[in-house]
């Protein structure tokens, strides 16, 4: 992790109680699961729509289907980051034509993700429409965009670092407030 | 793995790292080309500079179309094959791309060595589109990939190349890639176009191809160039054809359902017969879209990212 | 005067190879002792300046000859001409060096023997000898006017660069040439064998993709040649041999007293073709870089005397001609400026070779089958010297050398071993490593 921990904002319970209500506000916003498309982005999104998808199949005993989005090759940014992206596949088991395709994400920060995941989206295919859950917003839009679905909406500053943590990828469970050891803010 | 390389010249330099993650990277992009829209933002404003010294109208599309989808621009400079020693040289001409600005320069040249001579003057990235008889690397990774998505982990396989090997660019880069992955490597063809020295490839050599046969997964025929047999190096397409031609009857040696790839264009009735031909049309399409991914793939691990621009 | 105190002479000519002092006055050896006094040497000097170096540490030899070089005049300026060509051999340790005929136009008359000549004598630095083309215009086919060019200043004849291919012409030439009582000089290519060839065919040229040509290019001539020199009685020299075969055909035609000497480039005893990387047009030469094997058999041929002398080929380019893919660069080394340092460094020094054959193969071999002056220390003979100086080391740069060309493979590599000293006719024309 790139800082010294300042707080934890959400333990394993906090995250679990967020998705939970994420998974029940995106079955009633939608009325129903009929037209749902969960679509997780690379990488924390994967396991968190993952975890949406288990959850709704318990409480309405239906599986909607669920899909994994890489965007590095959408990025506006590949030309200003360092280390040279991985791509990773794009895996959407559904025609998403016609239907209710929800992008899962960790973090809403500048927005830049979550246009590029547009971008994405739609070369793929033609949904109605297209929502957006995060388990954080932390502010700071560069772009006119909002999220559907929050968990935790955390206003921070710009030297601040929200590091999310699942246990599937990093092997914890927690959300952290970090604080930037150099000051050198990308 | 963190990509390095500035250039693509050949398969023999190359790591099995490498290689497995020029291949991972292609199978994202197939799966882009399969989409309705197939067009990506990822190299706005990057420009690719296609420079063929000899005509192909095959690979430079492929190229300029993996170009495209993935959004950058593209200029094709056709050069005249004749004008060798004539007109402009190489060198002047790549003084003329570097002050264009060009991102990735891909080259196709009738000279061994002129991708590396091209690599080592310019600073924008160099793709060998099939220097001379040295390499046509692009070539081999789409063979390879191809041959994964049919037969899947290809170690321990067994691929025998038919033909014009001495000559062939395809032969030798096919032979690099594929021995690194792990597959057993097999020249056949008349002494003359498979002479001994090309053991020193790490291949196995047999003038006799029915004996190299039976095992085969892949059989790859080689284009045999007509004007060899005037150099003597043949003595008619009759009796080549006799001896190495593939036909349905020759590949039931394999004992397999193995798989005939050409890396084209093919002179039917020469090294491969009418329904063999068939069978290698019947791949084509697929062929074309991993040159494509192929060709994507390299693309943009040269140029997708800050840390490998040359300043 | 010079007195050259304390230093090691190797002059195979007189048999030595010792510690001496060598006085050099008006031109000539004067005098070569154990050891002079200062009372002594002035006595000798009558009253003529005197410089005294001191050459402890220091090797003394007769001039280099180089009986194979390419200087390009008339015809390819700007690849070197005669001027350039014998700055750089004086810079390298060569007194005397031998012009190919394969010039444009070719030097098949005795009016571009003397042009060649002249032009030698107009520089004023090694002597520039020239050799006269087998045939005229270089087209295989009717011989040139030998006798008349001999008495113009030629010393050979050679069609060097393109091999005589009709064998009843070569067989001409050997009869024709003992009016001269010169020795025709093969450049032992076949053409058809070697074709279209880039390097000598074997596992790297397989590896590389580069046409190769087989060592039967070469050796196929040199047997032909050999038994066409036996049937005539004349005088051959076979020119740049590079492979095993042609070595054991020489060492049974000498046997059989066969009149017949060879020479080898340094670069064949350096390098093996598995070393050309596939842009180095550097070591793009012709006959081409043999495999480990032949230069095994052509150091081993040198050491026992099968082959006689040793020759740059100084093939002098232009940086844009050697600048290009490997198949459209041309063939050629440009070597007058390194060739000594080199064999000193990679064949001496490791113990391959001595200094002494090396000179005797350099210098005194050469003047005895071309009949030149030179070659010798000899009291009395012109003053034609090199102070060879071991310690001395040297980064091989452009800026440095004077030949027009840099088409060698030492480039930006660093050497130990060069002349320091060079005189022609006991005039200094070249001191630490500039030419005066
Ligand atoms: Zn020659």
């Amino acid at each position: 992790m790139e800082g010294t921990i300042k707080s934890k904002i959400l333990d394993a319970d906090g995250i679990r109680r967020a998705v939970t209500r994420i998974a029940h506000e995106i079955v009633e916003k939608n009325k129903g699961t009929d037209k749902l498309v969960l679509v997780g982005i690379r990488r924390r999104g994967v396991p968190l729509a993952e975890r949406i998808q288990k959850y709704i199949e318990e409480f309405e005993g239906v599986k909607v289907p669920l899909g994994i989005l890489d965007i590095t090759l959408y990025r506006d940014d590949l030309s200003t980051i360092d280390i040279h992206p991985v791509v990773h596949e794009t895996d959407i088991p559904v025609s998403i034509e016609g239907k209710a395709v929800i992008l899962i994400d960790d973090v809403l920060y500048t927005g830049r993700t979550a246009r590029a995941a547009l971008d994405a989206t739609m070369d793929i295919g033609r949904p109605e429409r297209i929502q957006l859950a995060v388990l954080v917003d932390r502010g700071h839009r560069e772009l006119p965009i909002r999220a559907d679905y929050v968990g935790k909406n955390l206003p921070t500053s710009r030297r601040e670092v929200v590091a999310v943590r699942l246990k599937e990828v990093d092997g914890e469970e927690d959300i952290l407030l970090l604080e930037r050891d150099d000051i050198n803010i990308k | 793995m963190k990509w390095q390389r500035k250039d693509i010249l050949a398969i023999e330099d190359m790591s099995v790292e490498e290689i497995r993650h020029i291949l991972h990277t292609a199978k994202v992009m197939k799966e882009i080309l399969m989409r309705p829209i197939k067009k990506l933002p990822t190299l706005k404003g990057k420009s690719v500079v296609n420079l063929f010294y000899e005509a192909s109208t095959r690979t430079r599309t492929s190229f300029e179309m993996a170009a495209k989808v993935l959004g950058a621009d593209t200029t094709s400079i056709a050069v005249a094959q004749s004008s060798v020693s004539k007109g402009e040289s190489l060198y002047d001409t790549a003084k003329t791309i570097q002050a264009m600005r060009a991102d990735v320069v891909i080259l196709r040249h009738p000279s061994s060595g002129s991708a590396k001579f091209l690599a080592d003057i310019l600073d924008p990235a160099v793709i060998n589109a099939g220097d001379g008889q040295h390499a046509h690397p692009t070539q081999a990774l789409l063979d390879i990939f191809t041959m994964q998505e049919n037969l899947g982990k290809l170690e321990g396989k067994n691929v025998v190349i038919v033909g014009d090997v001495l000559h062939s660019r395809v032969a030798r880069s096919n032979a690099w890639c594929l021995q690194k992955m792990g597959v057993n490597v097999t020249f056949a063809g008349p002494p003359t176009l498979v002479p001994v020295e090309m053991e020193g490839l790490g291949v196995k050599i047999t003038h006799d191809l029915d004996s190299a046969l039976p095992g085969a997964d892949i059989v790859m025929a080689l284009r045999l160039q007509l004007e060899r047999q005037k150099s003597g190096l043949f003595p008619s397409l009759r009796e080549y054809s006799h001896l190495y031609g593939l036909t349905t009857e020759r590949l039931k040696k394999t004992g397999k359902q193995s798989i005939v790839l050409h890396p084209g264009p093919m002179n039917r009735g020469v090294e491969i017969s009418d329904d063999v031909a068939n069978s290698v049309d019947a791949l084509i399409e697929r062929q074309v879209t991993n040159g494509v991914a192929i060709r994507m793939a390299l693309i943009y691990l040269l140029i997708g990212g800050s840390s490998n621009v040359v300043a | 005067m010079w007195w050259l105190k304390d230093v090691w002479v190797i002059d195979p000519s007189q048999k030595i190879s010792a510690s001496r002092d060598v006085l050099v006055k008006g031109g000539q050896v004067l005098e070569i002792s154990s050891s002079l006094t200062e009372k002594e040497v002035l006595e000798k000097a009558q009253g003529e300046s005197l410089e005294t170096i001191n050459g402890k540490g220091k090797f003394l030899f007769p001039g280099l000859i180089d009986v194979h070089t390419h200087l390009r005049e008339p015809g390819q300026e700007d690849k070197e001409d005669i001027l350039s060509g014998s700055r750089a051999a004086v810079r390298g340790g060569f007194t005397t060096i031998m012009a190919m005929a394969n010039t444009q136009p070719p030097i098949d008359n005795r009016a571009l023997i003397e042009f060649v000549c002249r032009q030698g004598e107009r520089a004023g630095y090694a002597h520039v000898l020239p050799i006269g083309t087998v045939t005229k215009g270089m087209l295989g086919s009717e011989l040139v006017e030998m006798a008349d060019m001999k008495e113009g200043g030629a010393v050979a004849f050679s069609d060097d660069g393109k091999n005589i291919q009709n064998s009843e012409v070569m067989r001409l030439a050997l009869e024709y040439a003992k009016l001269t009582g010169f020795p025709i000089i093969s450049h032992c290519e076949d053409k058809d064998l070697a074709g279209e060839g880039l390097m000598r065919r074997g596992v790297a040229s397989g590896r590389m993709g580069l046409r190769g040509i087989p060592a039967s290019a070469e050796s196929v001539i040199v047997a032909r040649d050999l038994i066409l020199a036996e049937e005539t009685g004349g005088k051959l020299h076979l020119a740049h041999i590079s492979t095993t075969e042609s070595v054991e055909l020489i060492r049974k035609a000498k046997a059989r007293g066969v009149d017949v000497t060879a020479e080898v480039n340094p670069h064949h005893l350096i390098f093996c073709d598995e070393e050309i990387g596939i842009t180095d047009t550097a070591l793009k030469v012709n006959p081409p870089l043999g495999s480990r094997g032949d230069r095994e058999a052509l150091i081993e041929g040198l050491r026992d005397g099968t082959i006689d002398m040793i020759a740059t080929d100084h093939a002098p380019h232009t940086q844009a001609e050697k600048a290009r893919p490997f198949a459209e660069a041309p063939f050629g080394i440009a070597s007058l400026e390194t060739a000594l340092s080199a064999v000193w460094q990679y064949l001496v020094l490791p113990g391959r070779l001595s200094l002494d054959r090396v000179i005797e193969a350099w210098s005194d071999t050469p003047a005895q089958r071309f009949g030149l002056p030179g070659g010798s220390l000899k009291p009395g003979t012109l003053a034609d010297m090199v102070l060879f100086d071991p310690d001395f080391s040297e980064v091989i740069e452009s800026a440095k050398l004077v030949s027009k060309a840099r088409n060698t493979p030492f480039l930006e590599k660093t050497m130990q071993g060069f002349p320091v000293m060079v005189w022609v006719e006991g005039r200094l024309v070249q001191r630490d490593r500039t030419v005066i």
